[in-house]
């Protein structure tokens, strides 16, 4: 994509707590402008919860920068628009727009302005071609007049990534994309991501418990477990690390991969 | 002092229903995660059937009554016979009414149980007339010694019972096993479906208590006060607020503010007599405390009140994105004036009052339709609008272009005050602020003779360009230049709605309306959208107050009621709450439109429209969420289809629902 600028995610310190629960603790995390990064760990382990407290939906303690610049304390729709941008484990799709307003909405996201404009300037008839390219990145071009929710949850979910990926996108948070999917439908979902990647696209921290996904494409990867983080390094160094092996229920990476 | 213990005794009277219709929702509740605005209005028929035994023996059913004897009955045999109703209320309301919409979104459950509401207090005002009605009491009135004042023995023994029958709703649920069978199917119904409990008996069981106990707590108050068709109708919106206060379950929290409630408003009302209580809060004020009590609850705990694991399946219906049609609007609008020249005086009037309606119907589809939200508070922004326009044009001379300019624009701060509350909360508890809100604004400021006096608020007539643009003069009642100034504002308003809805910020409110936090996850700000469609809705409501005003010469507490605003809702969610459509069909239909008018003329009607238009509302909620408007498109998509003409529904003009779709509409997390 070619406007995207370059910033790097870095969470410094970063604590959940539901109650006397802690999701997340301490959690230290970097992800460099044009890196895949993944987050592995159990179900359970607090992996969604990061992303929730990354992109301001849920409250947390400690920092989160991106691009260098502290963004905790600024509510979700302001993380967004500065580029910090995200996808959900379920799709959440705006199930009543069809694919292409899936993606216009998020470079047009209204306000007091929008009112006047709505109201008095012509409208243009021609699609945004960022909407165009971002729906083309996805391989979802062609799909642009079906309803969200008349897709598969594959396609929805790369109709998530479109509407992730559109205007100002420096750092992608994936969550969970391979939940629900077929493997084959897994399989074309990396070579998508690795796509955006090597296009110069933005940095991503790609979070799942399908290690063959997670293994195959980051360059590194960060393991929790109870919230915590029990290891980061290689991808390599992740399938042979006790720890982590053991977090997986003792399952041998190799068998987990297959 | 010991007149202040009086008065809170006095308040245990008021505490007394609050704690009878706050079980009955706790009841409800926790069976089936509706909150019944019903809750009181049910209560209320077996009321009335008790004191018309009571008066002469007569057993009053809907249709048809029995002479039980020749004299007034006994207080036994009348009780039993109106408990029986209760519980007969209670088996019909979840059969007809509740259970058809147990896994409908929220709003199709608050309008369920709104046109509900309509329709019970329609039938009390065919069935036992619109006047207050004095009920026996079953208890004899005395006194006895308190802290060695003379209070009110009555009141403490009414509250006795309250709290026994309480006591017995607590132990259903804490100790039989349909009780705690009904509090795991409200934690998980699968759940409970799973271990043997059909929650659909726990529903019909906690709905009969609730009518059963309600109505007990209404035959004891309503000796204290009279029956009317309103009262007890509306008692349910202090009980919802003590129902928020228990956190919509505990059964003893509902007792203990029920009674501080009726005991801190009782006291109030004393209050207000006093030297220093400033004379323009005396009316009304004990209407503001359970607004408050309301908004504080859910501004603090809002967030945390438990919302159900239901199986809720079918959200909103869809919204069709509406263009604007050159052709379509003249040959609409050269209807509408060829009516509107051939009609006249009354038929006139009601045809411009349908335009009017019209556009308070808009207002319903801007904020519920294409936003999510549920306000019941529209009536009390025209109503803002419209009084407002009394003052300044009677005051400032202000001319008619500028004042329904800026009347509009007060009604839409107002709107936008009351969009505060929807940042935390959403669905029906959104609806217990706005009634709540819209009921305080009532009591407080349209009925508060201070504020607007009771011998009427006379609007100046409207003039343009030195055209007189009243709506009479002389002999003549209803000026055609009136009712083409009303299509002039109406038209101009409704392609301002059209730009907008089919715009950025139309788009932008169907997002939010999906899903609040896929919304504020690709960049839109939930507040300020929920700030601008309040603001654009109270806008619309308040240009149709300015338009009522003028259509009157002067306002009426009347035209802005809590109820007619219920019944605005009604007939467009009948007409289609998502689309322009439905707003038209509303103001066709709508009370004192042309419909309204022609059916009164021809038949008189009268009492039966709102009982035809609330039981119409309950089988649209339950059959056709896209109401007459969206039935009727998707007809004519379907002989289009069969014609072989146009393209088969395309994406953009797809009048299906939501069935399916990944995220339940009205739910999401505080963003």
């Amino acid at each position: 994509m070619s406007d995207v600028k370059k910033g790097g995610l870095k969470a410094v310190g970063l604590t959940v707590r539901y109650g006397g629960n802690v999701a997340n603790a301490d959690i230290d995390l970097e992800v460099k402008p044009g890196e895949v990064v993944g987050l592995i760990g159990p179900n359970g382990a607090g992996k969604t919860t990061f992303v929730d407290a990354v992109t301001g939906f849920t409250p947390s303690e400690g920092e989160v920068l991106l691009g260098g610049e502290r963004i905790d304390g600024k509510r979700p729709h302001l993380r967004r628009r500065l580029g910090l941008s995200r996808t959900w484990q379920s799709g959440e799709l705006f199930g009543n727009l069809t694919v292409e307003q899936n993606v216009v909405v998020a470079t047009r996201p209204g306000g007091l302005a929008t009112v006047a404009r709505d109201l008095f300037a012509r409208r243009r008839k021609q699609v945004d071609p960022a909407v165009e390219q971002a729906l083309q990145v996805v391989g979802l071009d062609g799909f642009g007049d079906k309803l969200a929710r008349d897709l598969t949850l594959g396609q929805q979910k790369l109709v998530g990534v479109a509407r992730a990926l559109v205007g100002t996108c420096e750092l992608l948070l994936l969550d969970e994309p391979a939940a629900g999917l077929d493997s084959s439908e897994s399989l074309e979902f990396a070579d998508r991501v690795r796509q955006i990647v090597a296009d110069g696209g933005p940095g991503v921290l790609l979070i799942d418990h399908d290690m063959s996904l997670v293994l195959g494409v980051c360059d590194r990867v960060y393991v929790l477990e109870f919230g915590r983080l029990i290891f980061t390094g290689t991808p390599e160094a992740a399938r042979t690390d006790p720890a982590v092996v053991a977090a997986y229920l003792g399952v041998p990476m190799e068998n987990a991969d297959a | 002092m010991d007149t202040y213990l009086q008065f809170m005794v006095l308040g245990l009277g008021l505490g007394a229903v609050y704690i009878a219709l706050g079980n009955g929702l706790v009841l409800t509740y926790r069976a089936t995660g509706i909150i019944n605005f019903a809750q009181g209005a049910m209560a209320m028929w077996g009321a009335y059937v008790f004191a018309q035994l009571e008066l002469d023996g007569l057993l009053v059913l809907p249709i048809g009554s029995i002479q039980l004897s020749e004299e007034p009955l006994g207080v036994l045999p009348a009780l039993v016979i109106a408990i029986v109703t209760a519980v007969l209320v209670g088996v019909l309301a979840h059969y007809l009414v509740f259970r058809p919409v147990r896994h409908a979104p929220a709003l199709a459950q608050v309008v369920v149980s709104v046109a509900l509401m309509l329709t019970l207090q329609a039938l009390v005002i065919i069935r036992f007339g619109p006047n207050n009605i004095p009920v026996k009491s079953i208890i004899e009135p005395g006194t006895i010694s308190l802290f060695g004042v003379d209070v009110s023995s009555r009141e403490i023994i009414m509250t006795g019972i309250m709290l026994v029958l309480s006591a017995g709703v607590w132990a259903y649920f804490r100790f039989t096993r349909a009780g705690v069978a009904t509090r795991a199917a409200a934690e998980n119904e699968r759940g409970a479906t799973l271990r043997g409990f059909s929650p659909d008996r726990l529903a019909l069981l906690a709905m009969v208590m609730a009518s059963t106990i309600g109505t007990i707590g209404v035959i004891l108050a309503s000796s204290l006060t009279g029956l009317n068709p309103q009262n007890y109708t509306l008692l349910v919106v202090p009980a919802l607020a003590v129902l928020l206060v228990a956190r919509m379950e505990s059964v003893w929290i509902v007792c203990a503010a029920s009674i501080v409630l009726g005991m801190f408003q009782s006291v109030v009302n004393l209050l207000v007599l006093k030297e220093w209580w400033p004379t323009w809060a005396q009316s009304g004020i004990d209407q503001v405390i359970p607004f408050f009590v309301v908004v504080v609850i859910l501004l603090a705990f809002g967030s945390r009140l438990p919302s159900r694991g239901s199986l809720q399946t079918v959200p909103l219906p869809d919204v069709h994105i509406p263009r604007i049609r050159p052709v379509s609007m003249l040959v609409l609008l050269g209807i509408t004036i060829a009516l509107l020249v051939w009609m006249k005086d009354g038929y006139r009037f009601g045809m411009t009052y349908s335009i009017i309606l019209m556009l308070m119907g808009l207002s319903y589809v801007i904020i519920t339709g294409y936003l999510g939200q549920i306000s019941l508070a529209q009536t009390a922004f025209a109503g803002a609008a419209g009084f407002t326009l009394s003052k300044v044009t009677m005051n400032w001379d202000m001319p008619f272009v500028l004042a329904i300019l800026f009347c509009s624009i007060v009604a839409a701060l107002l709107g936008m005050a009351v969009a505060l509350p929807a940042f935390r909360i959403r669905g029906a508890q959104l609806a217990i602020v706005t009634i709540a809100a819209s009921l305080a604004i009532e009591r407080f400021v349209f009925n508060n003779y201070s504020i607007t006096p009771p011998e009427g608020n006379p609007i100046a007539d409207p003039s343009f360009l030195g055209i007189n643009l009243a709506v009479r003069d002389g002999a003549d009642l209803s000026r055609l230049v009136f009712s083409f100034t009303v299509l002039a504002v109406a038209t101009i308003l409704v392609l301002a709605f059209i730009r907008i809805a089919s715009g950025d910020t139309g788009r932008a409110f169907l997002a939010v309306r999906a899903n609040e936090r896929a919304a504020a996850s690709v960049g839109i700000d939930v507040r300020q959208t929920k700030l601008i469609g309040f603001g654009m809705s109270a806008f619309t409501a308040g240009m149709a107050g300015c338009l009522i005003g003028y259509s009157a010469g002067q306002l009426s507490a009347e035209s802005f009621s809590v109820f007619v605003g219920l019944q605005i809702l009604a007939v467009t969610y009948l007409g289609g709450i998502t689309s322009f459509g439905g707003a038209a069909v509303a103001g066709v239909i709508g009370p004192l439109g042309i419909i309204y008018v022609v059916f009164h003329d021809l038949f008189e009607i009268g009492d039966y429209y709102a009982l035809v238009s609330g039981i119409a509302l309950i089988i649209t909620a339950i059959l056709n969420p896209v109401g007459i408007a969206g039935a009727t498109r998707m007809q004519i998509a379907w002989v289009r289809t069969k014609l072989g003409k146009g393209s088969p529904p395309g994406a953009d003009d797809r009048p299906t629902t939501d069935r399916g779709a990944k995220a339940p509409a009205l739910e999401g997390s505080d963003v």
